[in-house]
């Protein structure tokens, strides 16, 4: 592997990672803080790129319409926490497995019904079109190192709100201890409608930052969930921070897999997951 | 007595006889005959994963990786074009399923909660892809079998596996000897051992019972039993391919295994005909059937916490 060729991939499977991070992190959230395992989590990346497409078709702009797509994910999640989530706090994972799997059932018809079974497209946004040259043959898309710096730009800003703000606070203290929160008179009810809708917005963003990149076709929620299981796995369930890393490692390795093992490379990531929690089972950094 | 709730007996005495009549009056639809057929097979492997998670308490997204196993195990080691006997190569599948369960058991039973959900998972994915991704295993496409066992033991053969009537009848007759070989499990002195673990394992430990031990042999025969239903769906269909592993997969049979009535066992039988005979009639109405599957899915989990076996069993036990 020449070293340019080495740069792209590693520039590559960073920005993967990024774009892995903004949809784990609100998986991990979700689940720090409310302990709601949502399976339909990747169904929301779908919605997100679905949405764009629509938007894009209807009124030309690229940036106007991830902000309407970006608004609409944070009223879904707004209603879906206050319709069904909110009725399984205290229930077991498995009724939260069977319910956002019926979520998932449901996005996936409405997709069908709405935009159809065909693979579509989203243009690149003509500012970021243009490519960087590498080598004489070789160059990398501006709209790829673009999102990456998105990515990192969002995932400062959630360090910042979660520990410098007072939201971030409550959060933290959410995780950590839900009674003492709410007999300090904190209406905790409102706090996970907040973080359940951050997180399904952060998941449809992701999806709106990947549609120029690769094709809408149905199942791409189901095919982004899984890896995301293991980004979460691996970092340890609630941890930030861990997805964080987790997130840069899975996009490096199945990045590189895929040119150095090929025949392994879909296996990898999973190799990966079951190799590190057989040495830590509660993943790198359990809260 | 073997069932010990009336409900159970009812539906003993209900569902057996009617299903073995069933192909009387089907004869001329060899089409319902083999669609019931699979309904089984799947119930049996529903019914394996029910015991798992209902009475054992070990949630796993990963059991379908047995259901595959099952069918690429046959093509693996059954000659390609000679008929070998059902009976040995039902041993032999179980066998090497039990072997594969006690080595992936023994690494994913040492996590528990969420992380076990997650890490069966993570081994179902790395089958899924290893079969999926190689050529030698067919790639995407799956595997075709030539030919079908033969039944003979001692010289005697019941069964033509390639008449869908014996067929439909050997599965009536698997999926009856997993129910009461279930039973008889539970009511067992192991059985009644790992239910305390699923009460109380902290308790169960403290009367002198390595937990880990009961849930590994629970873990292994479960396998054993979902390997045998996915080696029964290959030989229905002739072929085997990668989407029996898939995710999906198991997460439809722990829906329908919930729908039956958690830890039920003969709930898994239930649930499994009740979301097919959905499936079909939904499948047959509209394209978007999957909007109503879900929205019942929802539905059970806000309204009908118990199942099906559950709401039977609150009208008809007698209040006591």
């Amino acid at each position: 592997m020449t070293t340019s060729l080495f740069l792209v991939q590693l520039i590559n499977g960073l920005q993967y990672g990024l774009l892995l991070f903004l949809i784990a992190s609100g998986l991990t959230l979700v689940f720090g803080v409310m302990g709601i395992l949502n399976l339909a989590h990747g169904s929301m990346y779908m919605v997100g790129a679905y949405l764009v497409w629509y938007f894009v078709e209807h009124t030309g702009s690229f940036g106007l319409s991830a902000l309407i797509s970006a608004v609409i994910a944070l009223l879904i999640g707004i209603l879906m926490e206050r319709t069904l989530i909110r009725q399984l706090y205290r229930r077991n994972h498995l009724d939260q497995v069977l319910l956002t799997i019926g979520m998932i059932f449901v996005f996936n018809a409405l997709q069908g019904l709405l935009w159809g079974n065909d693979p579509l497209g989203v243009a690149v946004p003509s500012a970021l079109s243009s490519a960087i040259p590498v080598t004489d043959v070789l160059e990398y898309p501006v709209y790829r190192i673009f999102v990456a710096l998105f990515c990192v730009g969002i995932a400062a800003l959630m360090y910042f709100m979660i520990n410098k703000t007072r939201l971030g606070m409550l959060i933290r203290a959410g995780e950590s201890n839900r009674e003492m929160v709410e007999c300090l008179g904190i209406d905790i009810r409102k706090l996970y409608t907040i973080v359940f809708a951050i997180g399904v917005m952060l998941a449809a963003i992701a999806g709106v930052a990947a549609a120029p990149m690769s094709s809408i076709v149905p199942g791409m929620g189901e095919h982004i969930l899984i890896t995301c299981f293991v980004v979460v796995v691996i970092g340890g369930m609630g941890s930030i921070k861990g997805a964080f890393i987790a997130a840069l490692l899975v996009g490096l390795v199945d990045t590189f897999a895929s040119i150095l093992v090929p025949q392994l490379s879909s296996m990898m990531i999973y190799i990966l997951m079951a190799f590190i929690l057989l040495i830590k089972p509660q993943g790198l950094f359990s809260s | 007595m073997l069932f010990n709730k009336r409900t159970e007996r009812i539906f003993f005495w209900v569902f057996f006889p009617l299903a073995l009549l069933m192909p009387l009056f089907l004869a001329e639809n060899t089409f319902f005959v083999s669609k019931l057929t699979s309904i089984m097979i799947f119930a049996l492997f529903v019914m394996s994963l029910d015991y798992l998670v209902g009475r054992c308490g070990l949630i796993t997204l990963g059991h379908a990786m047995f259901y595959g196993l099952g069918g690429y195990l046959f093509w693996m080691i059954a000659p390609e074009y000679e008929a070998v006997n059902f009976w040995v190569y039902t041993f032999y599948i179980c066998m090497i399923a039990a072997a594969v369960a006690l080595i992936i058991g023994f690494l994913v039973l040492r996590t528990s909660g969420i992380y076990m959900i997650m890490i069966t998972l993570a081994f179902a994915q790395m089958a899924f892809y290893f079969f999926s991704d190689s050529i030698e295993f067919g790639g995407t496409d799956g595997l075709f079998i030539y030919v079908k066992p033969e039944t003979s033991i001692f010289g005697l053969s019941f069964f033509d596996l390639d008449n869908p009537t014996h067929f439909y009848y050997l599965c009536l007759l698997s999926l009856f000897n997993t129910l009461i070989f279930f039973r008889i499990l539970i009511r067992s002195r192991f059985g009644r051992v790992v239910d305390a673990i699923h009460e109380n394992p902290g308790r169960t430990t403290a009367l002198g019972y390595n937990i880990f031990v009961f849930r590994l042999m629970s873990y292994v025969i479960a396998s054993a039993l979902g390997a045998y239903a996915g080696y029964l769906f290959t030989l229905q269909y002739g072929f085997v391919n990668p989407s029996m592993l898939a995710w999906t997969t198991s997460g439809s049979a722990l829906v329908m295994s919930i729908l039956g009535g958690m830890g039920s066992i003969y709930g898994a039988i239930l649930g499994t005909f009740v979301y097919e005979g959905l499936h079909y009639v939904l499948e047959h109405l509209t394209e978007h059937w999957m909007l109503f599957m879900g929205a019942l899915i929802i539905a059970m989990v806000m309204v009908f916490k118990n199942g099906i076996a559950g709401s039977m069993e609150k009208l008809l036990e007698k209040r006591t």
